[in-house]
Formats: structure tokens, C-alpha cells, sequence
């Protein structure tokens, strides 16, 4: 009796305490997202980015945080003027973080589409040169990340704004991106209604989604 | 349950106490605040960043023995123990910077690298090919670089008063032996390798590396691309030939092949030429590269590269009216290579490989038959290890083996030598900090033919200043064995020498880069020798000796800006060359014929969007070229005139995947002339007659199509949607 009462015990502990540290972890997630959502400035991003870095320290098994860091970096690196130099730094800080994300969980969309989003970054830091390269290398990411998982709204239309810029390179028409961008709205309609409101889950993306649509309409 | 309410109450007291407070301001070592820092206690979800003035400020509810942790891209990351006890804490930690690629000085006196990846670049790997006069040859791109000479009748690379022979080309670390297409006299030649092979570039014009050796001016060692992205075809046609090159990739190998032919006969039908052609150069190549990764960081690269080709030129001899001396020249070359490289335990890397070249040519020369067998075997292996982040050490080993074969075949004699040198290099780094570097090496060698043996001490360093900018000193002592045709004549001749000293400024923000260096370079132990006929092939070499000398001096500016007008990349280049020399067949100091004095270009391309056209402008321009006039006292007594270039380029992007490529050289037909050939007997007047050394002719036109093939697999999955 003794030993089973210790034993339930135990087990009651380990529940408690990886509750609490689920829901520490559920807590301090949401705070960051809250915060990432409300961020402007890439001084912003970079502290939000520097949160779930802490996260991640603290949970390391969990791939959001480190996902997380990286969109927030890359964010951060998209939002700097000019400053080419500080620019890549940031991509490069983000790259590192998605890579750890990608070690956590192989083979996610997600991950691979922010992979692509990080190799877009580079791309426009200095298109010119670099357009050669890191174009078919964005392309690939986004086709593996949509290869991964078809209902990915993020990779769908992240593919759809290069290929709207390469349409626009080629002085070719729209079409194809504005389909695309079609069935990414469509996807992030399905996606807001399959999911609980506050998930851990990245659910950005609608945003230039709709901006798209604008300029399609146009 | 007495043990639960233990174990319950030691979990609570977090929750129940009080808080403390932590706060501070973050500094760098100079006193400046650091915005950003993610500050946190170790094993807690606690923690805040600094403010954009370095300040923190943040409450706790852990208390006792904690970590508090401050992290920043690029500093070193600060671990301070504290006890939390409810009253307030201050820290105002000072960060050291790491030292990373992204922010720490890089030497670049001699250097002008072409990346994709790395800051201190001149070029990248596409401009490159799209410089007009170029046309498609990785070396034609240099010559618009500072520090060379255009010296249009030959095609090689000259750097700073030194002859071609003095650069030595490194295809991923390891030598390539006669890397530019064997010709005859005054035909220019090219580089045997596709551009499009190549990922990056690291071109030094002086000062470079103890990895490096057996050069006395230049190293230009040229980067294979890493790893294709995508399966295609590339189909070439092009106005003197064409090609198909196959691409496979996988994951975690890929494999590429092409098969190029060209003829210039038809092209050369169609447009007149200066040059007496019995039959016009014509060729095929072939190559295979690989690549596979090893392990998580290791890759193993494998290429090998063979082609042939042949012409037939009819060499005019000055004062004589008939078609002169028919020179024939049939080719056959391969090049194969296998490299690796892999990081290991412990801060250590390796690289290396093996290497083999075997240039076979077979000239005619008025039914005298002569064959020439050239290799070169080249073996390597290095490890760096890295002690810190501020100092590391690189140490290698490698073996060449030399192996040279003349034969007269009409007559069956035949002459060869073997060579083997061995050799040993060590360079070490080290970083006073982000802002300034020194760099020591020694490259040992000994050659079994010559019998000798010795040590090369190399030193740079470089320093940054805050606007970015950087200036950067080097000087080094650099050992080259004479050319294969002269020490066949004489085996137990020595190293040539020479002696650098580089002072280098180098800036680039924001799209524009400045680059400005002054050398000078001492040779020493330079060859001299007397010859019966010189032209159209060096006939009669005696009397070898060792005691030539000379200098080069000077100075050169580049100036790229991609910024200041709208789609348009620039560049400009200035380089002074003054270089005298006693070597080959002169007695006495002269400025010799491959080394102009005042040396320009510009690069200006033009991007069109309207109609997705590039448009390229290059011109080049130096103040002549010397020559040996017998009509006239001293030695290399005359210059020619002007050499001056105009080549435009129009790319057009047709398609995504289709792109058309036409250039023309010399778009304003001027006469250059880059020496004088002269006749061997006095005419009756008591004149040497003399007759200008000329391209083949005045312009030369491309018109290339290059189709890309690929069942795109991203594109056929966003049909599929």
C-alpha cells in the first residue's frame, strides 16, 4: 500500500510539474507572440527574437521557439533601411535559428517555408548580384515546403510573391502569381477555422495575402 | 503525505515571495551601450533585453543561486552568478566582441576575390561573364582588373611586369598545369575551363599566402560551384560552335556534363581576316565534375576535363613576299582532380586532394614535327586548427611532380626530365581584435632535379578603421622554377626569385568600392640567354645563365559603384606598371614588351527593363607596347602606339530560360598593333624591314544562344495546385 500511494504520488508530481512547465512554456510563448504581433521597430523584433531564444534555452525539444526567433529576426531584417551590412546580419542570425528549428523537426513545411522567407531576405539585400543564385535557391525551399504539406498558406504565398517578381523581371503577366494567391487566401480561411484561437501554431501570412490580392485586382 | 507537504512547500516559496529587482546598463569595451542584449537567469523563463541606450531593468520572483546570462550577436556571451534575496541588483557588464567573418578585418593587400558569400569582394561570379570584351573567357574578366596588362596577342594573364608564366592557377586548392589552349605565336589563346564552373574566385596580384607557390607574381585560385540546385539541360549555340551540359542533383550529390565543339571556320569564311589560315582552330572538350557530401560538413568533389584541338597558321616572314612558314599545332589535354575537405573534433579541418594534368602538343614547323609532353601530378593535404576565435594555425603538406618530354620526330631524338618537389607550408592568424589581423607564414620546398632547397617567409596584416575602410601591408619572397623549355636545355638550373612589398587600402559600403594599392617587387636570378631566331618559334637557346634581375613599381586604383546610377554597375581602373628587367636574350635593363606602362578600363553595364536587356561597355586603353627595332641603337628601343578597346554587349532575356548573348570587339576597327617582327637580313638599303605584329582581325563578333532546360519541380507542384 505504502509503496503504491508513493508511486501515485510520484506520478502526480511529474504531472504537476510538467504542467506547469507546459504551461510556463504555453505562458511565456503567447507573451512573445503578443508582443511580436505589437512589435514595429527592429529593435522590437530583435527583443521579441531574443524571448524566445529564452524559450528555447529553457525548452529545447520545442521547435516553435526557435521558429519563432528566426521570423522575428528575418522580420527585423526586412523592416532595416539601407544598412546593407546590418541587414545580412540579421538574415544570418535568423538562418541560424531556423536551422535549429529544422533540427528539431525535420521535414516540417513550416520551417522550410521560413527557410525560403530567410533566403528571399538575402535576395533583396542585393538583388542584383545575388538574384542568380539565391533565386532558384528560394524557389526550391518554397516548393519543398509546399511539397511537405499543400495546405501550408505561408509557403503558397510566399512562392506566389516570387513568382510575382519574376513575372514582373520577364515582363510576363500575373496570372499564375494571382492564382496562387487565390488559393493561399483560401487556405488561411480554412486554416483560422480548424484551429483553436490561441495556438502555438504560425499563423501569419494573411496579411501580404491580401495585399496581393489588391495589386492582382488592380 | 508528510513527504508531499515537504515536497510542496520547497516547490512554493517561488511563487509566494517577494520579487527582485535586476537592472544595469550593457557596455562594449569602448564605454558604448549595447541595445538588444537578451539578458535572462539561467533555467528561468525571467529575462528582458537592453533598451536601444543599453539599459535593463526587470523583476523576479526566483530567488537564490542563479546565472544571469547576457547574450548579443557578436560579443562573447557573459554568465554572472547571483543570489536573489528581495532588494535590487545592479550589473553593468562590459561585452567583448567575437571575432566573426561578418565583422572582422580580412587582408586584402594582392587580393581581389569574387563571392557570393564573403564582404571583401570586387567581382562577383556573374559579372564576370558578362563583361563584353571578355566574350565567355574567365580571363578577359581579369584584364579589366587593376594590377594586369592587356596584352591582346597573347590571351594570358600578365600581372604587374611579370610574363604569364609567373601566375599560377589552383582549380579548388590544387594546381592546374597548362591551364590556357597551347597556340602559335601571336594567336591568342584562352583559359581551357567554362566559367560557369565556377562559383568564386580569390585572384592575388602579389603578396599572397604561404599556400601558395612556385609563382613569382600571381595566384588565381578558382572555387567549383558547391552544389547545383536542380536538375536542367544547357544547350549552347553560339556563332563558332556550340554545347549541351546536363545537370543532375540530388540531395546529397550531384553530378554535371557537358560536351562542347568549335569551328571557327565558317565564321571565318563569312568575315575577313589578317591571318593566313590553312585551317582555322577548331576543338571539342568534354567533363564530368561530381560532387557528394560526406558526413554533416564534409564534401567530396571529383572533375575531370579532356579536350583536342588543332590549327594551322601560315606565318609571313618580314621582307619576303610569299605566304612565310606554315605552323601547325594539334592540342591534347586532360585535367583531372579529386578534393575534399571535412571539420573534425576539437576546432580542427582538413582539405586536400590529388591532382593530374597532361598537356600533349604536336607542332609543325615547315615538315619539322615536334612533340611536347607536359604533367604535372599534385598532391595536398592541410589542417587548420582553430585555438581560439582570435588565433589559428594552418599546416600542410604536398608533393608535385614535374615531368617534361621533347621530342623531334623526324629525327627520333628525344629529350626529358623529372622533377619531384616537396613541400611544406604553415600559415598562422591572429586577431589583436575585430580590427586587426597578422598573419605569418613559411612555405619550405625542395626540387630533386635542381638539387635545391628552400624557405619562403610570407607576413601580412591589416587593419580597420571605423568608417569601415581598410588598409592592409604585405610583403613575402616567392620562388619560381624557370619554364619547362628552358630547364630542359639546363637541368640544374635554380629558382627565379622575387621579393613583394604591397601596401593596400580597401573600402566598400553600400554598393560602391574603392580599392587602392602601391607595390613593388624585386626579381632576382632571372634567366638570360642567347638565342639564333626568335620568331615564329624560339630556335637555338644557349649560353643559360642565372643572372637576371629587375623591378616592377607602381601603383593602381579600381573604383566599382553600383549605386549612384539607376541599373547600372560600373567600374574603373587605373594601374601604373614601371618595370625594367635583364632577362631572356637582353644584356641590359628594359622595359620588356608585356608589361605597358600606363594601363586603363571601364566597365559599365546597363541594365534595360522595359526590354529585359543588359548592356555592356568596355573599354581598354594602354600607351603601347615596346619592341627590339634593330634599325635603331640600344635594346627595346621603340613602343608602338596606343592599344586602345571598344567592346559593347547586348544580353537579352528573351524567356526566363532563354537568354541571347551578342558582342563585338573593337567596335571602332582601330589598328592595334602590339609589336614588330623583323626580317633577319638587311635589305639593300642596310634595313631591317619590319611588319607589324596585328590581331587576326580587327574585330571579333559572338552571337550565342543559351537554352536552359528543366522540368522545374516547382513549377510542375504549383500546376498541381
Amino acid at each position: 500500500m505504502k509503496k503504491y500511494c508513493i508511486a501515485i504520488i510520484v506520478m502526480m508530481l511529474i504531472s504537476m510539474i510538467s504542467e506547469a512547465s507546459n504551461e510556463a512554456y504555453e505562458k511565456a510563448m503567447h507573451k512573445e507572440l503578443q508582443q511580436m504581433k505589437a512589435a514595429k521597430s527592429p529593435e522590437e523584433l530583435q527583443k521579441v527574437a531574443n524571448g524566445f531564444a529564452r524559450i528555447s534555452e529553457m525548452m529545447p525539444e520545442e521547435w516553435l521557439p526557435d521558429y519563432y526567433a528566426a521570423l522575428a529576426l528575418a522580420n527585423a531584417g526586412f523592416r532595416i533601411q539601407e544598412d546593407k551590412k546590418e541587414k545580412d546580419r540579421y538574415f544570418h542570425a535568423a538562418k541560424q535559428h531556423a536551422e535549429k528549428a529544422a533540427a528539431i523537426s525535420g521535414n516540417n513545411s513550416e520551417i522550410e517555408a521560413l527557410k525560403g522567407y530567410i533566403v528571399m531576405g538575402e535576395l533583396s539585400v542585393d538583388p542584383n548580384s545575388r538574384g542568380q543564385s539565391l533565386s532558384p535557391l528560394a524557389l526550391q525551399t518554397f516548393g519543398k515546403a509546399i511539397e511537405l504539406n499543400r495546405q501550408n498558406p505561408r509557403a503558397i504565398i510566399l512562392m506566389a510573391q516570387m513568382e510575382l517578381g519574376m513575372a514582373q523581371f520577364f515582363g510576363q503577366g500575373p496570372e499564375k502569381a494571382c492564382g496562387l494567391v487565390g488559393s493561399s487566401l483560401e487556405l488561411f480561411k480554412k486554416e483560422e477555422a480548424g484551429q483553436a484561437e490561441n495556438t502555438l501554431l504560425p499563423t501569419w501570412g494573411k496579411d501580404i495575402a491580401l495585399k496581393m490580392k489588391e495589386n492582382c485586382q488592380l | 503525505m508528510k513527504a508531499l507537504f515537504t515536497i510542496i512547500i520547497f516547490f512554493l516559496p517561488a511563487t509566494l515571495w517577494a520579487q527582485t529587482q535586476l537592472k544595469g546598463t550593457v557596455l562594449d569595451v569602448k564605454g558604448k551601450t549595447i541595445p538588444g542584449v537578451s539578458i535572462y537567469l539561467k533555467g528561468t523563463y525571467e529575462g528582458t533585453s537592453s533598451e536601444v541606450d543599453g539599459t535593463f531593468d526587470f523583476t523576479t520572483d526566483a530567488i537564490g543561486q542563479k546565472t544571469l546570462v547576457f547574450q548579443s550577436m557578436g560579443f562573447k556571451t557573459v554568465e554572472i552568478p547571483v543570489e536573489l534575496e528581495e532588494e535590487l541588483l545592479i550589473f553593468n557588464p562590459v561585452l567583448k566582441e567575437t571575432i566573426s567573418e561578418m565583422n572582422a578585418v580580412t587582408i586584402s593587400a594582392g587580393a581581389m576575390e569574387t563571392s557570393d558569400e564573403k564582404r571583401a569582394v570586387v567581382l562577383r561570379p556573374v559579372d564576370i561573364v558578362t563583361v563584353p570584351s571578355a566574350m565567355g573567357d574567365i580571363i578577359g574578366a581579369f584584364q579589366t582588373l587593376p594590377g594586369t596588362a592587356n596584352v591582346g596577342n597573347d590571351g594570358r594573364l600578365f600581372v604587374r611586369g611579370g610574363d604569364a608564366s609567373e601566375t599560377a592557377i589552383f582549380i579548388d586548392g590544387l594546381k592546374v598545369g597548362n591551364a590556357f589552349g597551347t597556340t602559335a605565336t601571336n594567336v591568342p589563346t584562352r583559359t581551357r575551363f567554362n566559367p560557369n564552373l565556377f562559383k568564386g574566385s580569390f585572384f592575388s596580384t602579389g603578396g599572397y599566402s604561404a599556400e601558395y607557390g612556385q609563382a613569382l607574381s600571381s595566384a588565381l585560385a578558382l572555387n567549383t560551384v558547391d552544389f547545383p540546385v536542380r536538375n536542367q539541360g544547357d544547350i549552347s549555340l553560339m556563332s563558332v560552335g556550340g554545347g549541351y551540359t546536363q545537370t543532375l542533383a540530388g540531395e546529397k550529390n550531384s553530378l554535371t556534363a557537358s560536351a562542347n565543339y568549335f569551328d571557327l571556320s565558317p565564321y571565318q569564311s563569312l568575315i575577313r581576316q589578317n591571318f593566313d589560315w590553312e585551317r582555322a582552330p577548331y576543338g571539342w572538350d568534354a567533363e564530368i565534375s561530381a560532387r557528394q557530401k560526406w558526413g554533416k560538413n564534409g564534401m567530396v568533389k571529383a572533375y575531370l576535363h579532356t579536350e583536342s584541338n588543332g590549327m594551322k597558321i601560315w606565318q609571313a616572314m618580314p621582307g619576303s613576299e610569299d605566304r612565310g612558314q606554315l605552323v601547325g599545332v594539334q592540342n591534347h589535354y586532360t585535367f583531372g582532380q579529386l578534393s575534399f575537405k571535412q571539420t573534425a573534433k576539437n576546432d580542427w579541418s582538413y582539405y586536400g586532394g590529388i591532382s593530374y594534368s597532361n598537356n600533349v602538343d604536336e607542332f609543325t614547323l615547315d615538315q619539322v614535327d615536334i612533340h611536347n609532353r607536359n604533367q604535372v601530378l599534385h598532391t595536398k593535404l592541410a589542417g587548420i586548427k582553430g585555438f581560439s576565435d582570435r588565433f589559428s594555425v594552418k599546416m600542410g603538406l604536398e608533393s608535385y611532380l614535374f615531368d617534361y618530354a621533347e621530342t623531334l620526330v623526324t629525327v627520333q631524338e628525344s629529350r626529358s626530365f623529372r622533377d619531384h618537389h616537396a613541400v611544406w607550408f604553415s600559415e598562422a592568424d591572429f586577431y589583436v581584435s575585430n580590427k586587426l589581423i597578422l598573419r605569418g607564414g613559411l612555405r619550405a620546398g625542395h626540387s630533386s632535379l635542381a638539387g635545391q632547397s628552400w624557405l619562403d617567409p610570407r607576413i601580412s596584416l591589416a587593419y580597420k578603421f571605423d568608417h569601415e575602410g581598410q588598409l592592409s601591408l604585405a610583403a613575402g619572397q616567392f620562388s619560381q622554377m624557370p619554364v619547362e623549355q628552358l630547364r630542359i636545355l639546363s637541368t640544374a638550373l635554380q629558382n627565379t626569385r622575387a621579393d613583394h612589398l604591397i601596401l593596400n587600402y580597401f573600402l566598400t559600403k553600400n554598393g560602391r568600392t574603392i580599392r587602392a594599392e602601391a607595390f613593388y617587387k624585386d626579381y632576382k636570378e632571372l634567366i638570360t640567354y642567347e638565342v639564333a631566331q626568335l620568331l615564329p618559334m624560339p630556335i637555338g637557346i644557349s649560353n643559360l645563365q642565372q643572372n637576371g634581375q629587375g623591378y616592377a613599381r607602381g601603383f593602381d586604383v579600381f573604383y566599382r559603384d553600383q549605386k549612384s546610377f539607376k541599373n547600372t554597375d560600373f567600374w574603373v581602373t587605373y594601374s601604373l606598371i614601371d618595370s625594367r628587367r635583364k632577362f631572356a636574350q637582353f644584356t641590359e635593363m628594359v622595359q620588356p614588351a608585356f608589361a605597358p606602362k600606363h594601363n586603363g578600363s571601364v566597365v559599365v553595364k546597363h541594365f534595360i527593363a522595359p526590354v529585359k536587356s543588359q548592356l555592356g561597355i568596355s573599354f581598354s586603353l594602354n600607351d603601347g607596347y615596346t619592341y627590339d627595332n634593330p634599325n635603331l641603337p640600344g635594346q627595346m628601343n621603340a613602343k608602338t602606339k596606343s592599344f586602345q578597346d571598344l567592346s559593347l554587349g547586348w544580353s537579352y532575356l528573351a524567356k526566363p530560360n532563354l537568354i541571347i548573348h551578342l558582342a563585338c570587339s573593337n567596335v571602332l576597327g582601330r589598328d592595334n598593333i602590339f609589336g614588330y617582327q623583323f626580317s633577319d637580313q638587311p635589305n639593300e638599303l642596310g634595313q631591317f624591314e619590319g611588319m607589324p605584329i596585328r590581331l587576326q582581325a580587327p574585330r571579333f563578333l559572338f552571337l550565342g544562344i543559351f537554352l536552359t532546360l528543366s522540368k522545374d519541380k516547382t513549377a510542375n507542384n504549383l500546376n498541381n495546385l
